[in-house]
């Protein structure tokens, strides 16, 4: 009985911070980052990890109102809330709530809670099959990304529709059963045998719904494949590409027709972590323990571009304080509030140039003169010349705010007379 | 009829130059992500992987770029290990004082073997290298489209 309660009080925890997730309180989540991060991402001091589910399966056991009072009050190496004092009991509380969150997605507390929380769950089944997809991509990562990343030991690569047809033939179930058992190079649960069996079906699931869009049901045949796009995808190879072309680029996408998209960024691929943006060996032992953009970033203000950060207006709010110095953390910048208005040809609005949110970041001698001829026009500069690299291209369309954002240089418009501090002011980063 | 048969082998074109440029955008990485292989892939290391955003959280750009003397340019620093232990470079932080030492070599040396020094994500970047062949693609597949009707008449 008393698990039973605690099972619901876990369900309940975990669909409260699932919200807390999707941005209704950032708040549990920033104290989160502030102040239980440093120990519970790293593991260090013995803290059991954020995501590790069976690290905190012994400790979920106590149930969640002990777990409350432990980081309220302290435990072994865990200092009392975290080690800040000033925090409040619901805040800790709160970033309880979102480590088991992160930790116990629905669908991957152990299996006696699991069993108990159902009424629960069942009431956002939904909820539940994105939940358990989104557990699978943690336990993924932790455990099968290595490999599965990069091909590695011609393991089928994640998203390849090919690779992953010929396996799905016999249905999940028995892909379930490599998965758990091993099977050719592929170790038993990925080489972890600590992980449940619930956790390696939630990462197969995982793997499955990266290519659902292109795995035909169950048997690809490839033959009499004159109108199924998605078995003529399975089916392509290097060899018969041809095949495939003719029916035009689309059948590269899956059947949704919005799915042909070059040049955007889909929401969910937006600042991928290490192990998955494309530059990063998955197999080297160094990109598991590197921050991932998103855990720095959820906190920041954010934009549309580059980074999605608005990294003016995160240093404007001092949510981020870089140094001046590299060691002298007191030291200060030299800040010039000066407004350079270039007026530019055809219809764009003229260029204002604040030196203020410059020397906020930079030197002077960072610019001048080697870029900028520090003298009233004596600087030719394009829009050519800058995505090119040249001019304010040396920064802008590489780290700083990308050229296309035209209009927080773009700031003043035309004819407008007088040259207001308001106009000025909008240029720059957001402030 | 042959206007059809132009229009598919247009496709077939486009797609076959999605096929080849494919693995180019795999690369999806964080705005402002250097990839630094001067030396290392040939000295049997993965390349560099130097990532903006996270010591633009920590330091203003004028702490490297002025004060330690990166110059704005791709792998144009020709940094090797004597530098870094010798302080300079990276290694006026990554000494144990400032940031971590550079005995942990696989946090940096952490690319896929290969990877060409580049400024991931840049303007230039997607004007050029793969983007190019991309833009290609897509002009491509608009004539194929519109030649189709003409066909049918």
């Amino acid at each position: 009985m008393k698990t039973r309660r605690f099972a619901s009080g876990l369900a309940l925890a975990a669909l409260f911070a699932a919200l807390t997730h999707a941005g209704e309180l950032p708040n549990a989540k920033a104290v989160y980052d502030a102040n239980c991060a440093g120990c519970h991402a790293t593991g260090i001091a013995g803290a059991p990890r954020t995501g590790d589910a069976a690290a905190w399966s012994a400790r979920f056991d106590t149930g969640i109102n002990t777990l409350y009072g432990n980081a309220i009050k302290g435990k072994g190496a865990m200092p009392p809330k975290g080690g800040n004092a000033s925090l409040t009991d619901a805040q800790v509380m709160a970033a309880v709530n979102h480590i088991v969150g992160l930790t116990a997605a629905p669908g991957a507390a152990p299996p006696a809670v699991r069993a108990s929380a159902k009424p629960v769950e069942t009431v956002k089944g939904g909820a539940r099959v994105a939940a358990d997809v989104a557990k699978g991509k943690l336990v993924y990562q932790a455990a099968c990304a290595a490999c599965h990343t990069s091909g590695l030991a011609g393991a089928p690569k994640l998203g390849d529709g090919a690779a992953w047809a010929s396996r799905n033939g016999a249905g999940a179930g028995s892909l379930y059963i490599s998965a758990i058992k091993g099977k050719g190079a592929m170790p038993p649960k990925g080489g972890n045998a600590s992980l449940p069996e619930a956790d390696v079906r939630a990462a197969v699931d995982f793997m499955l719904a990266q290519v659902r869009g292109e795995l035909a049901p169950p048997k690809p045949t490839a033959s009499s494949a004159s109108t199924a796009l998605t078995a003529a995808a399975s089916a392509a190879t290097a060899e018969n590409v041809m095949a495939v072309s003719a029916r035009g680029p689309v059948a590269h996408e899956s059947q949704d027709p919005n799915a042909f998209n070059r040049l955007m960024v889909p929401p969910g691929r937006r600042n991928p972590s290490p192990a998955e943006d494309g530059i990063h060996d998955p197999s080297s032992p160094g990109t598991a323990q590197l921050q991932a953009p998103l855990r720095s970033f959820q906190s920041l203000p954010r934009s549309n571009l580059g980074n999605y950060v608005n990294w003016g207006a995160a240093l404007g709010k001092k949510q981020i304080q870089p140094r001046w110095d590299a060691r002298d953390p007191k030291a200060e910048a030299t800040v010039m509030d000066l407004n350079i208005v270039r007026e530019v040809k055809g219809s764009m609005p003229d260029v204002v140039f604040p030196h203020k949110q410059h020397t906020e970041w930079l030197d002077c001698s960072n610019c001048h003169p080697a870029i900028f001829v520090p003298q009233k026009g004596a600087n030719q500069i394009s829009m050519a010349s800058i995505m090119l690299g040249q001019k304010c291209g040396v920064c802008h369309g590489k780290v700083a705010f990308p050229i296309s954002e035209c209009r927080l240089c773009h700031a003043r418009q035309k004819n407008a007379g007088t040259r207001t501090a308001e106009a000025a002011t909008a240029g720059g980063e957001k402030k | 009829m042959s206007a059809s048969w132009r229009a598919v082998a247009c496709a077939a074109l486009a797609a076959s130059v999605v096929a080849l440029f494919g693995a180019a955008q795999e690369a999806h990485a964080e705005y402002g992500d250097v990839v630094i292989n001067n030396y290392s892939d040939s000295a049997g290391m993965r390349p560099v992987v130097f990532p903006h955003w996270f010591h633009r959280v920590r330091f203003r750009c004028k702490v490297c770029h002025s004060d330690l003397g990166f110059k704005f340019k791709a792998g144009g620093n020709e940094i090797n290990m004597l530098k870094i232990i010798d302080g300079q470079f990276c290694g006026a932080c990554h000494n144990g004082s400032v940031a971590w030492p550079v005995e942990n070599c696989d946090l940096c040396h952490s690319a896929k073997p290969g990877t060409p020094t580049q400024l991931h994500e840049s303007s230039i970047n997607l004007l050029s290298v793969p983007g190019a062949a991309s833009t290609g693609a897509s002009a491509a597949s608009p004539i194929a489209t519109k030649r189709v009707p003409a066909g049918k008449k």
